[in-house]
């Protein structure tokens, strides 16, 4: 640690934040999950994007699927569902075509995303339903207790893959990109700072957006995605990261030993409310 | 002459061939020109279950004075557009009655495989020339099915500018030589027809008249579920499409948008129950609609409803299963998976409507009762009564309420909404996103009251206890019509309990045995799930012996029933992939009531 | 065990259908089917006329109930017109390009009415009187004390006459040579026969030439009636229908080209065998050789052909009966004065 900088009291910490006014975003649950996860910073950045963002939380609903980093819609004061396994992109897509002046937000792990729920995140893309979708990736189960997930490293020995991991992981940010995310990009959750700037950009974005947050499980992976590791693995996007070059977007989420922090890739087009607007308009000038 | 019975109209008309022949579009003519007349129609098409090719299609249209309840065993008029697949089907025709068939077809026949050589003796044939009065009419032998219209329609003096509105209206927006090509070979069977002498004295008598508070349309049951979720002012739907369900999408596709209504196609049927469950939980009245294999994959969602206490409407059509099954074909064997399909202990509420217009008051209403009582309802229908068409008079005014939400009030200060606050009715007053103060997450975890996780004993004892309780409630939901006993009073011989499709059937065959001095009542059960007990009871306890007719093997609404009321039945039985045949319930009940009481074994 | 035999018969008149009887007492196995252009089973033509008496429904008038035809096992295709017969291959051709194969067959297709080529192009305009929806059709256009004008006036068409007449309707008879066809009497012996008919009621008027039959507008100052019928030199006559009655024309068209001999009729032995071993005729439609005669005749009504279908049944499963050729079939006058033929005789 080379940055001992002025001491820091309790007491004004707490007074700092309660006049912030992201107390407001907080239910009076308190997060469930192990000392030292990743997902405790999920809580920050969200309710202080939301706090940044000034929405009221009665105009937000979080959904969620289920899996550790599900449970989160708890520990927020604003409207939530959590839902099921897999299943939080679709009831989202239900609340935003039901109430488009909703602010509507998704959280989930990585097993939730792209093993059970990794149907419907082609379609949320290129649909382009304006929800943002805050993917907390740990490269493991973490609710079951440890087992292999679809972002786990080869040769990775988990519960269920006592010999090592055999199947190669997939790259989310490819995947999102390939099927027309319009808003892409990636923080780290060791770096609750940027993680909160690109949650406040990610919200902003009027279309889908997906921010990929990587964030280690300390309780069942103690050798590949921890602090340690990827906090000498992560780098930021060259200076000249053309956002709007969905090939240099590409290009960039190749290179997977060095994840670069950032957003990707972003676009303007209409979003799914657009499109329904359209066909109202369309079959009301037809009849 | 005089010792001739007075016969009001009641005429079924089969018309007979394969995909590519026009069948059912010929069939459809039919049975909307005479439902615009004023008669009453119960029509069902079959179609096979290839897109493209040759395969067969009858469509089946009856059309009466009074009100019936089912097609009739056996058609007056068969009309066969392709011999190969009519004769098969001749012996449905009753005696004396028509069979109508092309008489100078353009290709040589094989030995046997003319219609005319396969007249029962007392059947009537009638050979017209389909094809060369096609072809003068228009130059080629496509309207041949037109010609085939026409001809009925001038046999049987039916009126000519009635045909040609209908012929008009189903080509509007076509190119008006369409129209033209078609009314012209409509006119030369027509006179073709009028000109045949007509040796069958059973015609058609002058239609019912009809009220004025209400409109007469003729439509099928898919197209009911579709208007009564208008009327009901449905705000979102999201589906995927499956046969035989897919139409209920389809029409709500075109209708809903203009009336300010939002319809997603999703990706499977897990994204769309899903979605409903969202958009549920923001107030919004929304459904989607499937048939057997969606609903399966339906289940576990529909799970997260009944527990996390959402409102949503789902619309199920069965066809033939297991698995993909016979999509063309027609079975009442999702009954244990709608009613019983879930993980864990979830009740849900289902309907069965008997009929289309049970189909259009079920489907308002579904929306109404799962607001009220904050659960997903199924609305199962199957592939016979999702298809066939009936003319269903309307009511003018909307018979539906447009909100029945029990609401919450906002807390004092300091004090947390309870979304699922325990109460005396059971019912937790509702909050949705937008209401400040009273933000909240459901969950498909067991929760306490603010809906916080929760699986204390005594918490999951509380909840499922609200959860059940308060589905009984719903038995006594005014306006719901959840079970209706019809036939003799009192005590009878046989009773027939039945649901569904299948209620037409049995009401005929009850009718059918009372006048050969049965005594005989039928009750059709609409709610299937929560089980009006009391009422069936009530019934049971008035018969001798009751018999249980459906479309499935084992009799799944029988187990219900004797699981429930612990009381037996006799299971009547058929998986032909058609509707079950009136004179199969006759026989069984005359069978039943020819027995003595105590020599039959109760249940088997 | 052995092939049943098939049995075609073409005609389901008095002779196909008696023969169709037949052949099922005579051969028990084997497969009959009885082609007819008739839409209806059998209904004898003599009980037509019943139609005048009150009789609506032809099911009344069915000689045999449908369940008859089932029990005997005897196919009647109905509405079914043969076009050709294929003597090589022993099949026969139906107007719907359906063949039929066949080991025996039994021509029995009777008669039309014959019609002057000069009178066929009025054809529209005139009742003809063989099926039962002619016969209704006539009662319709006739309502009550219609006005009947027969042509030619064969014994069909008097004995359709006297019923009328008894029926209420007035009718009246254009003759001509052809009258009291198939009796043969001579000009000079007609007129206490032409006296039997007036005292029955039947107006028969003699040496008017019939050129046309027109539709007339019943709304106009020809009243009720719907018909002219306009003799040669202008004059003309209103009515209700016309009627041709100008003797019976063998239909065989449709044995063109079958190489077995006709002449007017089919050609048949008295054994009732056309020149083809595996073909026989009875009826109308068949001219048998006479010994007694040394000529080829007729031998119309009922009775005759009646016993013509039964004995063709027998000589088609192997007997060697021969029909009885002598016979008198004379024009008689009752006590009451009244015309008698035994053609009008009938079970
Ligand atoms: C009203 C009336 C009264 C009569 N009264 C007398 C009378 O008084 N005296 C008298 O001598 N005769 C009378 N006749 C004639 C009488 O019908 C015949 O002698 C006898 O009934 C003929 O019987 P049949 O079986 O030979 O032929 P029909 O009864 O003429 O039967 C012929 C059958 O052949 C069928 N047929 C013909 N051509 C075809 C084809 N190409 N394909 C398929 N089927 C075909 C027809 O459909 C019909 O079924 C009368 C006829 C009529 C119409
Ligand atoms: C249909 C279904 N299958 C399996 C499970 C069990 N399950 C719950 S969470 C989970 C995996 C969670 O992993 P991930 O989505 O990566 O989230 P994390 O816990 O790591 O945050 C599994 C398999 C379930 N709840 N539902
Ligand atoms: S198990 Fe892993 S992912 Fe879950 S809360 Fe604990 S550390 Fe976080």
């Amino acid at each position: 640690m080379t940055n001992i900088g002025a001491p820091v009291y309790l007491e004004e910490k707490l007074e700092e934040i309660s006049r912030s006014g992201r107390l407001d975003y907080r239910s009076k649950s308190l997060p469930t999950w192990c000392p030292g996860c990743g997902y405790f910073s999920i809580v920050e950045s969200v309710t202080a994007a939301l706090n940044r963002l000034e929405i009221d939380p009665c105009e937000t609903t979080v959904v969620s699927g289920i899996g550790c980093a599900s449970r989160f819609p708890f520990f927020v004061n604003t409207y939530g569902v959590h839902s099921l396994h897999g299943r939080a992109l679709p009831v989202a897509t239900g609340i935003k075509v039901a109430k488009e002046d909703q602010t509507v937000i998704v959280v989930g792990g990585d097993g939730d995303a792209f093993a059970i729920g990794g149907a419907h995140i082609p379609h949320a893309a290129r649909r382009n339903i304006d929800i943002t979708y805050i993917l907390f990736d740990n490269g493991i189960y973490g609710l079951t207790k440890g087992q292999a997930s679809p972002t786990s490293v080869l040769g990775f020995k988990t519960g269920t893959s006592p010999f090592g991991n055999q199947d190669r992981p997939l790259n989310p940010l490819m995947m999102l990109l390939s099927h027309g995310a319009s808003w892409v990009g990636q923080a780290y959750a060791g770096n609750p700072g940027h993680l909160s700037e690109m949650i406040c950009q990610a919200i902003a974005h009027r279309g889908f957006s997906y921010l990929h947050v990587l964030s280690p499980c300390v309780t069942f992976d103690k050798t590949t995605k921890t602090y340690k590791n990827l906090g000498m693995m992560v780098r930021g996007l060259p200076d000249d990261h053309d956002q709007s070059d969905v090939m240099a977007a590409m290009h960039e989420a190749q290179k997977t030993e060095q994840p670069a922090l950032g957003l990707f890739y972003t676009e303007n087009r209409p979003t799914l409310g657009d499109g329904l607007n359209e066909i109202s308009r369309r079959s009301q000038a037809g009849s | 002459m005089a010792n001739r019975p007075q016969i009001l109209t009641d005429m079924q008309v089969s018309f007979c061939g394969s995909a590519g022949d026009g069948t059912i579009a010929a069939g459809d003519i039919f049975k909307r020109a005479m439902a615009e007349a004023g008669y009453q129609i119960i029509a069902f098409d079959v179609y096979p279950p290839e897109i493209r090719g040759f395969g067969k299609c009858i469509a089946r249209t009856r059309v009466t004075f009074d009100q019936v309840y089912s097609l009739k065993p056996q058609s007056d008029v068969l009309l066969s557009l392709d011999d190969s697949h009519a004769i098969p089907h001749v012996g449905e025709v009753r005696d004396y009655g028509a069979v109508i068939y092309e008489d100078r077809p353009m290709a040589t026949v094989e030995e046997g495989e003319h219609m005319s050589g396969h007249l029962k003796p007392a059947q009537l044939p009638y050979g017209v020339s389909f094809r060369e009065l096609s072809e003068r009419a228009t130059s080629g032998a496509r309207f041949r099915n037109i010609v085939a219209v026409g001809f009925i329609a001038g046999l049987y003096g039916l009126p000519r500018d009635l045909f040609h509105r209908t012929i008009g209206r189903k080509f509007a927006g076509k190119p008006a030589e369409v129209t033209e090509s078609n009314i012209a070979a409509f006119d030369l069977g027509y006179d073709d027809g009028a000109k045949t002498f007509q040796v069958d004295i059973n015609g058609f008598g002058p239609p019912p008249k009809r009220k004025k508070s209400e409109k007469v349309l003729m439509m099928h049951g898919n197209s009911a579920v579709a208007r009564g979720c208008l009327s009901a002012k449905i705000d979102t739907f999201f589906g995927y499409p499956i046969t035989p369900a897919t139409s209920i999408m389809e029409i709500l596709a075109k209708e809903m948008p203009k009336r300010g209504g939002r319809l997603l196609q999703t990706e499977d049927e897990i994204s769309a129950v899903a979605a409903i469950v969202g958009a549920g939980f923001t107030g919004s009245r929304s459904a989607t609609s499937t048939s057997g294999p969606g609903l399966a994959l339906m289940t576990e969602v529909m799970g997260l409803g009944s527990i996390a206490e959402v409102p949503c409407v789902i619309f199920v059509s069965q066809r033939g299963g297991p698995s993909t099954g016979m999509p063309t074909k027609t079975e009442q064997s999702d009954l244990n998976l709608a009613v019983r399909g879930v993980a864990g202990d979830a009740q849900r509420i289902v309907l069965a409507p008997t009929n289309v217009e049970g189909c259009f008051k079920c489907a308002g209403i579904a929306f109404e009762i799962a607001e009220k009582y904050q659960t997903p309802v199924i609305v199962l229908l199957d592939l016979y009564l999702s298809n066939r068409y009936e003319a269903v008079a309307l009511p003018n005014k909307n018979p539906f309420k447009l909100d029945a939400t029990k609401w919450a009030k906002k807390p004092g200060k300091g004090d947390a909404y309870q979304r699922y606050k325990l109460t005396p009715d059971f019912i937790s007053p509702r909050a949705i996103p937008g209401q400040q103060g009273m933000q909240h997450t459901i969950t498909g975890l067991e929760h306490n009251e603010l809906g916080r996780p929760n699986d204390q004993p005594a918490m999951h004892e509380a909840m499922s206890h609200k959860r059940h309780e308060k589905l009984k409630t719903a038995i006594n939901y005014p306006n719901l019509t959840t079970s209706k006993r019809f036939g003799d009073k009192g005590r009878v011989r046989v009773g027939v309990l039945s649901w569904g499709s299948t209620f037409g059937e049995c009401l005929e065959a009850m009718i059918t045995v009372r006048k050969q001095g049965i005594t005989c009542s039928a009750m059709k059960v609409v709610m299937i799930s929560p089980l009006p007990v009391d009422e069936i009871s009530r019934f049971m306890d008035d018969c001798d012996v009751v018999l249980v007719p459906e479309l499935n093997y084992e009799g799944q609404f029988a187990s219900i029933v004797m699981g429930t009321l612990g009381r037996p039945v006799h299971r009547l039985n058929r998986v032909t992939g058609t509707p079950m045949a009136v004179n199969d319930i006759i026989e069984e009940i005359q069978i039943l009531a020819a027995d003595k009481p105590k020599r039959r074994k109760a249940a088997e | 065990m052995k092939k049943p035999l098939r049995y075609a018969i073409i005609g389901s008149g008095a002779a196909g259908t008696e023969a169709a009887c037949q052949l099922r007492l005579r051969d028990p196995e084997s497969e009959i089917t009885v082609i007819t252009a008739s839409k209806l089973q059998f209904i004898s033509r003599y009980d037509l006329p019943r139609v005048f008496e009150g009789v609506d429904d032809w099911r009344e008038l069915l000689v045999y109930p449908p369940e008859f035809y089932e029990d005997n096992r005897i196919t009647v295709r109905r509405n079914t017109w043969v076009a050709g017969v294929n003597p090589r291959e022993n099949k026969l051709n139906f107007r719907h390009k359906e063949e039929m194969s066949y080991d025996k067959l039994l021509v029995a297709s009777g008669g039309g009415g014959y019609m002057p080529e000069a009178l066929r192009e009025f054809l529209p305009y005139m009742n003809p009187f063989s099926t039962f929806s002619n016969a209704a059709r006539l009662r319709d256009s006739l309502g009550k004390k219609g006005k009947v004008l027969m042509l030619g006036s064969d014994m069909v068409g008097l004995d359709l006459a006297r019923y009328l007449t008894s029926a209420g309707h007035d009718v009246t008879v254009y003759a001509n040579e052809l009258l009291f066809w198939p009796h043969e009497i001579k000009p000079e012996d007609t007129a206490p026969y032409v006296k039997a008919l007036e005292t029955m009621g039947i107006k028969v008027v003699f040496g008017r030439k019939p050129v046309a039959v027109e539709p007339v507008n019943s709304s106009s100052k020809a009243g009720k009636y719907t018909r002219r019928l306009v003799f040669e030199k202008g004059k003309a006559e209103l009515a209700n229908v016309v009627m041709p009655f100008y003797g019976l024309m063998p239909a065989l068209d449709f044995m063109i080209g079958a190489n077995v001999d006709i002449e007017r009729g089919l050609l048949v032995n008295p054994e009732l065998k056309t020149t083809n071993d595996r073909i026989w005729a009875a009826g109308d439609v068949c001219q048998i050789w006479s010994p007694e005669e040394n000529r080829y005749s007729f031998y119309y009504g009922w009775n005759n052909v009646k016993e013509m279908g039964h004995l063709a049944a027998h000589n088609m499963t192997g007997d060697n009966r021969e029909i009885k050729t002598a016979q008198t079939n004379e024009l008689k006058i009752t006590k009451k004065g009244e015309l008698h033929s035994p053609y009008w005789e009938h079970d």
